[in-house]
């Protein structure tokens, strides 16, 4: 199984479960629950492909990336690197695989580090995995800079004197540092400016052709999901409703919910607005310890049936999809 | 079930008089070595029920414009400093500021962004919906409460009775948000300003919400100011679109020309970074650099730095806000001119 061949992706996750323990209640009369963040969730990146997550807020994307890189530890599941088994790993064993993987975060005023100069901070990963040091470190980071699109005379300046999109690039040439195939971007533009986020959307694509990086792009912005994904994965409390090829499955979105997110996105055109058709939704995002036997779309759901409330759907595939779209529902698949 | 996405109805018409004009609105905040000039010379009309959208990077004074029609520029550091603010026949900004707390909630209400700030988590959603129409209707207590769970049920809260009880935290964010909706529109206010209202919502859940702005609008004629940086959002619910960069308001236009024909650089910039959702681009229009400092704020037009279409005269004047055509304005040299020959 642990080949490397080429035919192995990059990252594969199989049935990849995190489940959160709660109690809540009074103290006499204490109730206990857990929180299935992530419930049997299973996908592929190969090399130099951008797999996008996409779905409701607390549906379970960043939970997913961060158990990919066991900031969270899985329940359950696997997550292979190049065919190597990484789910559970203690942090000192994760170590040479965060070579592999990095991360990019959403909001670019948290993720760094208030007191660090911006070339200490894309520097630390280079002295962390001795990569470089001394001058060598420091022509590095400027190599680094120039890449993003950062002007060098920043070098010795501090996070608080930039913009939210050149935090943003400081966050990227850290990723960077460390020459990793994976990234995995958090919602990396959800925060900046509408005329900013095109910027950065371009520096992730331009750095995908030069470096042949893949990334997980988790968003809720289907435009700009529909402008960088090849692949986009659709989730719903936990689980996977759809994934496929991101021309596949915006041309025929098959769940029902994938169905109904497409066509809630409000496009910036008031002619084609009034042509366009809109699903409405009833209900409310249920509470996320709600447990479901079935299909956990069930409440929400325009065409359930009985069996939709005990048996929980398959994937199949898309009959009128490309190879790999693939849905979980009775209904439609 | 798939029904015809409802737009915006044709303009209303924009004869008569206005219901609020916003003229020559000036507000700056003090900081440690500069004052910031967040609202620079701003004026509108708002016209009963139409909605106006307001759009443009943050920073650039939309939620202060708005702060300061309902008197709540928080003072120090921030100062009104110039501009008149007329509603029913008076200045707003004059009014001492309990005649201003008549008018706020009851006459123009506002939402925001984030509804767990403006809720109270300490009181009840019944408690904080009663609380309102009490002070501004003078309903009883018994009346109160009909009328909460009236408004409760309108913005599509089922058991509405029931869940007067229950605290802001036993909701989820789009009951928040609807919360919010049904106290701001309890007293009925001819002016709605919804400061980012779904901003913080799922697309499906955000499309439920502007459908039912759009449906108490059609009910009761009130007029809205609605503050997005969803262009989306914009063409799908707004009338008329003001678009803000740097303290001052660049473009002025209804929303169908604005989207077919932007004048403005900026907002032909803004048109053409967005990826679009309906088709396939191979590298998204950028618009280069970053909106300048509002502290220390460059000679001539403020969008200069970025904007592909500079003559020399952008370095040296300031451009007014001029005609362009048909109810069209634009602050640029280079659009004035194109317009008018
Ligand atoms: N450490 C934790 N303890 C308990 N519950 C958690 C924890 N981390 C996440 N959760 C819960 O798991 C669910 C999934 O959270 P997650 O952050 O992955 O959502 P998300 O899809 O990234 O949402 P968003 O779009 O809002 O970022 C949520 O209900 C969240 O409250
Ligand atoms: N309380 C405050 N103190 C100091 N500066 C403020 C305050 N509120 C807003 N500002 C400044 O005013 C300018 C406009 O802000 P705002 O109206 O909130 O922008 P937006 O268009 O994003 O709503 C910004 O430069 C902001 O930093
Ligand atoms: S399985 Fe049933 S409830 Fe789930 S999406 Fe399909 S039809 Fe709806
Ligand atoms: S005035 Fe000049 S710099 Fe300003 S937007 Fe117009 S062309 Fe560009
Ligand atoms: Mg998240
Ligand atoms: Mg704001």
């Amino acid at each position: 199984m642990d080949d490397t061949s080429t035919n192995t992706p990059l990252l594969s996750v199989r049935d990849l479960c995190v489940h959160f323990p709660f109690s809540r209640g009074s103290m006499l009369r204490p109730e206990h629950g857990v929180i299935r963040a992530v419930d049997g969730l299973s996908f592929q990146i190969a090399q130099g492909e951008t797999l996008a997550l996409v779905g409701e807020s607390g549906c379970g994307k960043s939970t997913t990336a961060r158990a990919i890189i066991n900031l969270v530890h899985p329940t359950s599941g696997s997550v292979r690197l190049r065919g190597v088994e990484i789910a559970g790993l203690s942090d000192r064993e994760m170590m040479p695989h965060r070579r592999v993987v990095q991360m990019v975060f959403q909001d670019p005023f948290a993720s760094l580090n208030p007191r660090m100069t911006v070339g200490s901070i894309i520097g630390e990963p280079l002295a962390v995995h001795r990569l470089a040091s001394g001058k060598d470190r420091k022509l590095e980071v400027l190599r680094l800079m120039d890449l993003v699109g950062l002007n060098p005379r920043f070098l010795n300046r501090y996070p608080h004197e930039f913009s939210g999109g050149q935090r943003q690039r400081i966050g990227i040439a850290r990723a960077l540092a460390v020459q990793p195939e994976l990234i995995l971007c958090d919602e990396p533009v959800s925060a900046l400016d509408v005329s900013i986020q095109a910027q950065i959307v371009n520096l992730l694509m331009d750095l995908q052709q030069k470096l042949g990086l893949s990334y997980l792009f988790i968003a809720h912005d289907l435009s700009v999901v529909r402008h960088i994904a090849t692949r986009v994965g659709v989730m719903y409390l936990g689980r996977l409703a759809e994934i496929g090829d991101a021309a596949s499955v915006y041309a025929h979105p098959t769940h029902p919910y994938t169905e109904a997110l497409l066509s809630a996105v409000p496009v910036p055109d008031p002619v084609l607005a009034a042509t366009r058709q809109r699903i409405r939704l009833e209900g409310e995002v249920p509470t996320p310890d709600r447990q479901y036997v079935g299909c956990s779309f069930v409440d929400r759901c325009p065409i359930a049936v009985e069996k939709c409330r005990h048996d929980r759907p398959p994937h199949e595939p898309v009959a009128a999809g490309e190879p790999g779209h693939t849905a979980a529902c009775w209904e439609r698949t | 079930m798939p029904e015809s996405l409802s737009q915006p109805d044709a303009a209303p018409s924009r004869h008569g008089e206005p219901l609020l004009q916003v003229n020559d609105l000036q507000v700056s905040f003090k900081t440690d070595d500069s004052r910031v000039r967040a609202v620079r010379g701003v004026s509108f009309d708002i016209y009963p029920g139409e909605t106006v959208g307001l759009v443009g990077e943050s920073g650039s004074g939309k939620s202060v414009t708005n702060l300061a029609l309902m008197g709540l520029v928080p003072s120090p550091p921030g100062r009104v400093d110039g501009g008149s603010v007329m509603y029913d026949g008076k200045d707003l900004l004059k009014l001492s500021p309990l005649q201003m707390q008549s008018i706020r909630g009851r006459r123009i209400a506002m939402i925001f962004q984030d509804p767990m700030t403006a809720l109270n988590p300490l009181m009840t959603v019944g408690q904080q919906l009663t609380e309102m129409t009490r002070l501004h209707l003078g309903l009883s207590r018994r009346q109160a409460n009909e009328k909460a769970a009236e408004m409760l049920e309108l913005v599509g809260i089922s058991g509405a009775s029931r869940r007067l009880r229950d605290y802001p935290h036993q909701f989820s964010g789009g009951m928040r948000q609807r919360v919010m909706i049904a106290m701001a529109l309890s007293c009925e206010p001819d002016l709605l300003i919804a400061d980012e209202p779904t901003t913080a919502l799922d697309v499906t859940i955000q499309a439920q919400i502007l459908d039912l702005l759009r449906e108490l609008q059609e009910r009761r004629g009130t007029s809205i100011i609605l503050i997005t940086h969803d262009l989306g959002v914009v063409a799908e619910t707004c009338h008329r679109v003001l678009v803000m960069y740097a303290g001052k308001v660049v473009e002025k236009s209804d929303a169908g020309p604005l989207f077919a024909s932007p004048q403005h650089p900026y907002t032909q910039g803004l048109l053409q970074s967005l990826p679009r959702f309906d088709q396939v681009q191979t590298t998204l229009r950028a618009i280069p650099g970053q909106p300048p400092d509002l502290g220390n704020l460059p000679e001539g037009c403020s969008f200069r730095s970025r904007c592909p279409l500079a003559i020399d005269r952008c370095a040296r004047e300031e451009p007014p806000l001029a005609s362009v055509g048909d109810r069209r304005e634009a602050a640029c040299w280079v659009a004035e001119e194109n317009a008018n020959g």
